[in-house]
């Protein structure tokens, strides 16, 4: 996959908080990363990392507490004023984890899969717009019929595909898919799979590519950030995250993945991890972002970045 | 590697040539079976299954319509006429139901028939327009305030004082103040109903309210007032259908407690209230029973058939209950 | 270790719904046979008829569903003709148990975690009071929880999602059943606590002597834990073997179309396999092989005939037209293959 240098994105020091003043839970701690356009960025991490936060905030449904967001240069997070709010919701669009839940059950496919040119007036005439529901459906592999239909009469990977039209239709640069197939069923989540790798290459779109499940991510990512409790740990492209994973975290995680051959996976050995044993100095020793090799960071103090750094050489 | 075969059951004489491959056509399995499902369709299938509710419908329809049409039949007398007997000359006072009057007469010689036909299209007329108010108020209140977050602090304590004042009370200040009538006693009523709705609504709103689709409505941009009306409000259908069919027997029921303590219609415009109210006093007699009865029953089945079939309608609007 | 003594045997049970109105049939005629002491994974998708399947076994079919035909044999009796909740009671736990999806909603949240294991060790393992208290500590133990004495007192709500999962494990366990089924167990879970939880699962099999019956669609999961494989499509078992010959020497076409469509095995920069379609409508009657419209591979007689089960060897079984001795021979597709070229350059070599 062809990287095009042009930053896309830019996310510089994000602090997202939830609750009142003196509960606040950070669910997002100080998280630095560059999307560049025409790739697929993976974020991983599992329940409660933030990740979904993350994306929710480039999105702007959930208000960043701190730390910046600059979109093509122009800075996207915080108050901004309706003209730059209105393009940053064509250019910048999500698709769902549930399709059971992302749906307007009441709704026609037809209205669904408009109300973003509704909102935008995106469209000359009712023709159209027409026309353009009609595309985004056969884009999806779906058939144009299916607009004057109801989402519960759909499978999960169909409707999953109408999140998908949906988002298509507002002719987007950068789509955050937040878990997307996570709630399909397992011969589906590759027809999804294709359809997004297709749709990239089609219209040159970008993807922030939020999952828990790393072989899927390993599949579809240019490059994998990977996330615990609020802060990315490690982030590099991806055979190289999975050749040389260097924190922990990244090592038990790439030993829990589950490998479709039952000698392998009886014989495996997860290793676990433990941030108190590994981090034991890191209130005298705070870590820091570091590039330990071209494209490949990882927070780490001093002591780490040694251990590291002979593990590479290794 | 050779197979064998397990059941053999299978006769052996089966075509050969149904061993080659069959042609695969791919767009037949995008197909999926074409259910033509409307919900306002599917929610009237289901309604009508209940026959309890649709001969109440059927009842209640009829009722609501002999009200109307009840001044127009012939021979019909006066609701607010006393009637006087041309031999005696004297009111026809507490009679009993004959020919002359179906229902009888009251204390000072009026119809109690065309009363009581009467009464209850005021009665009717009270219950709907409170009905509909809640509804508009109580749902625009509601939704507003389950849906955006600033207001929700702001109306919670308009709630909280107006709620605990009861509404007893404020129906009998307003009603003191303004003189009964019939436009009084709409407005006593509609002053203090929209807050259960509001209530009802806010709460069903802020279940819905972070589900995916809403957000999902958000990230492309849907303002507010739609999200509330294409996303929100259609999944309260059956429970606003319901709070509303209720609302009528409760206005009926609320208008003659006014009644019953002075503060409800004035006589000379019948309506439930006060016919209920001057039969209870003549309760002890057995002759003039009558004059409770027929009131009573009408309210009675007024009451009892809209709440059948509020309820009913509320499950059939469920799609759950959908075929 | 598989020893050849039975412990469930299951013949072509038919089990249909009722739903508004129409039948729906969930399951065609399935047979399984289950021994003593061995981990089986049922795999299948959503609406293939898995759960529905293991549900019948403790009499948990919802109430507009039923038992058409077929038998569940267990110790003598048949299963598929209790009807009445005492005759289930006998069975539910003491015998069979099940460790169900999610924690957030298998526990009761208004009793101490503790209380919950107890009180399945007095309803089945005849013990009471503080014996039955002491027990429950050990099994808490015994799944992992630290702390046992202290966490006894504690509500679901002060455990996190894998520590759960622990607790409605031990309730099961509390039970000493002969069989215990585990409906997707670690779906709801994260990876890494999913990988302890495969393993706490393989080390109660051993200290209890547990049979144990794994549902999931997650084929990582089943080569972990699975001494057999079946496989289910439709409310039938379409393929039945061992671990090894269910994922290196597989035979049916919806077993090839499950692993190639791993992510593991795809080819970064080219299409991912995937089955065209979705899964028959279950209410109409099927003709022939439920796969049929969506197999590449399909003959016209998977269209007419139901394919009958043929032999691979004593141990797997497949439930396709494509081998019988009349069939063109069908090579499994590449990625198939790939796996079974990956696994003998790894070293091992398989016969």
């Amino acid at each position: 996959m062809a990287l095009n240098k042009e930053i896309l994105l830019e996310v510089k020091n994000l602090r997202v908080e939830f609750g009142k003043s003196n509960k606040k839970f950070r669910a997002v701690n100080d998280v630095s990363f560059d999307i560049y356009k025409g790739e697929t960025f993976g974020l991983v991490g599992e329940s409660g990392s933030g990740k979904t936060t993350i994306g929710r905030a480039i999105i702007r449904i959930n208000p960043a507490a701190s730390g910046e967001i600059i979109y093509k240069g122009q800075r996207i997070s915080g108050k901004i004023d309706k003209v730059l709010d209105t393009e940053l919701t064509r250019k910048i669009q999500m698709i769902f984890q549930d399709p059971m839940a992302s749906l307007n059950e009441r709704a026609k496919v037809d209205y669904i899969v408009s109300e973003g040119l509704y909102n935008l007036k995106n469209y000359g005439s009712e023709e159209e717009r027409t026309k353009k529901v009609e595309q985004a459906l056969l884009d999806v592999g779906l058939l144009p019929e299916f607009a004057s239909r109801f989402p519960h009469e759909f499978s999960g990977g169909q409707r999953q595909r109408i999140g998908i039209a949906r988002v298509l239709v507002m002719e987007p640069e950068l789509i955050i898919a937040d878990e997307p197939i996570s709630a399909l069923d397992v011969s589906i989540r590759a027809q999804v799979i294709n359809l997004l790798a297709e749709l990239q290459k089609q219209k040159d779109l970008t993807y922030l590519f939020i999952a828990h499940d790393l072989s899927v991510v390993r599949f579809i990512s240019d490059r994998i950030a990977v996330i615990y409790k609020g802060k990315i740990v490690e982030l590099a492209e991806t055979e190289k995250l999975f050749a040389h994973p260097l924190h922990p975290y990244t090592r038990s995680l790439l030993s829990a993945i589950p490998t479709p051959n039952p000698r392998v996976e009886k014989s495996k050995v997860i290793e676990i991890y433990q941030p108190d044993k590994e981090h034991f100095d890191y209130a005298s020793n705070p870590p820091e972002w570091v590039e330990i090799e071209p494209r490949h960071f990882v927070l780490a103090n001093d002591r780490e970045l040694e251990s590291y750094k002979k593990k590479i050489q290794s | 590697m050779t197979s064998k075969k397990i059941i053999s059951k299978m006769s052996d004489n089966i075509d050969p040539s149904l061993f080659e491959f069959a042609d695969c056509d791919e767009s037949k399995s995008e197909l999926i079976g074409y259910s033509n499902y409307s919900f306002w369709r599917s929610t009237i299938q289901v309604f009508i299954k209940n026959k309890a509710a649709v001969a109440l419908l059927i009842l209640i329809a009829c009722v609501v319509l002999f009200t109307l049409i009840q001044p127009y039949l012939p021979n019909q007398k006066s609701p607010t006429q006393i009637y006087i007997n041309p031999e005696t000359n004297m009111q026809y006072r507490n009679v009993q139901p004959n020919e002359e009057f179906w229902f009888g007469s009251n204390s000072i010689g009026q119809d109690l028939w065309a009363r009581i036909w009467s009464g209850t299209r005021t009665s009717l007329l009270i219950g709907v327009a409170v009905g509909l108010f809640e509804a508009v108020v109580g749902i625009t209140v509601g939704a507003l305030w389950g849906y955006v977050r600033k207001l929700d602090a702001i109306i919670t304590e308009i709630y909280n004082v107006w709620d605990n004042i009861p509404s007893t009370v404020v129906l009998i200040i307003l009603t003191y103040i303004m003189k009964p009538s019939i436009p009084t006693i709409i407005f006593a009523m509609c002053m203090t109903g929209w807050l259960q709705m509001a209530r009802f609504v806010r709460n069903l709103i802020i279940i819905i309210r972070d589900r995916e689709y809403n957000l999902a409505s958000r990230c492309l941009g849907t303002p507010t007032s739609r999200i509330i009306t294409k996303n929100l409000l259609p999944y309260l259908v059956s429970v606003i259908m319901l709070r509303m069919a209720l609302a009528i027997p409760l206005a009926i029921g609320s208008e003659v407690f006014l009644s019953y303590i002075g503060m409800g219609l004035p006589v000379d415009i019948p309506s439930l209230g006060n016919l209920i109210n001057e039969g209870r006093a003549l309760m002890m007699d057995p002759n003039q029973r009558y004059q409770l009865f027929f009131p009573a029953a009408v309210i009675s089945v007024v009451t009892i058939s809209f709440y059948v079939i509020g309820n009913v309608f509320a499950d059939s609007a469920d799609p759950r209950n959908h075929v | 270790m598989i020893n050849n003594e039975i412990v469930l045997s299951v013949e072509d049970l038919v089990i249909k719904f009722n739903l508004r109105g129409q039948e729906l049939t969930a399951i065609r005629g399935a047979s399984l046979t289950l021994y003593k002491g061995e981990s089986l994974a049922i795999v299948g998708e959503s609406g293939s008829g898995k759960s529905v399947f293991t549900k019948s076994f403790m009499g948990l079919l919802d109430a507009n569903g039923r038992i058409d035909s077929g038998s569940i044999i267990y110790k003598g009796n048949d299963l598929a003709k209790y009807k009445t909740e005492d005759e289930w009671i006998k069975i539910r736990g003491k015998e069979i148990a099940m460790v169900f999806q999610d924690p957030m909603t298998s526990l009761n949240p208004l009793k101490t975690v503790g209380k919950q294991v107890q009180e399945s060790i007095e309803l089945h393992q005849n013990l009471k009071g503080e014996e039955a208290k002491k027990l429950a500590v050990e099994i808490l133990n015994d799944v992992g929880i630290s702390d046992p004495d202290r966490r006894y007192n504690q509500y679901p709500h002060e455990f996190s999602g894998g520590m759960r999962q622990r607790v409605v494990i031990a309730i099961a366990v509390a039970c000493n059943p002969n069989i215990l089924i585990c409906d997707e167990p670690t779906t709801a879970l994260d990876v890494t606590i999913q990988a302890q939880i495969l393993q706490l699962l393989k080390n109660l099999q051993r200290k209890y002597q547990l049979t144990i019956i794994y549902i999931t669609h997650d084929l990582g999961v089943v080569a972990n834990v699975a001494d057999r494989i079946a496989v289910m499509y439709a409310g039938d078992i379409i393929e039945l073997g061992l671990s090894e010959e269910v994922f290196f020497d597989p035979k049916h076409p919806y077993t090839w179309a499950l692993l190639s469509s791993l992510p593991q095995l795809g080819i970064k920069g080219e299409a991912l396999y995937s089955i065209k379609g979705t899964p028959p409508n279950l209410f109409k009657e099927i003709k022939g092989d439920a796969f049929a419209p969506r197999n590449p591979h399909a003959l016209k007689i998977d269209f007419e005939e139901r394919p009958p089960y043929f032999e691979v060897s004593p141990t797997h079984k497949v439930r396709t037209w494509l081998l019988d001795p009349r069939a063109p021979k069908v090579e499994p597709p590449l990625l198939v293959q790939k796996m079974r070229e990956m696994e003998v350059k790894r070293g091992d070599g398989i016969e």
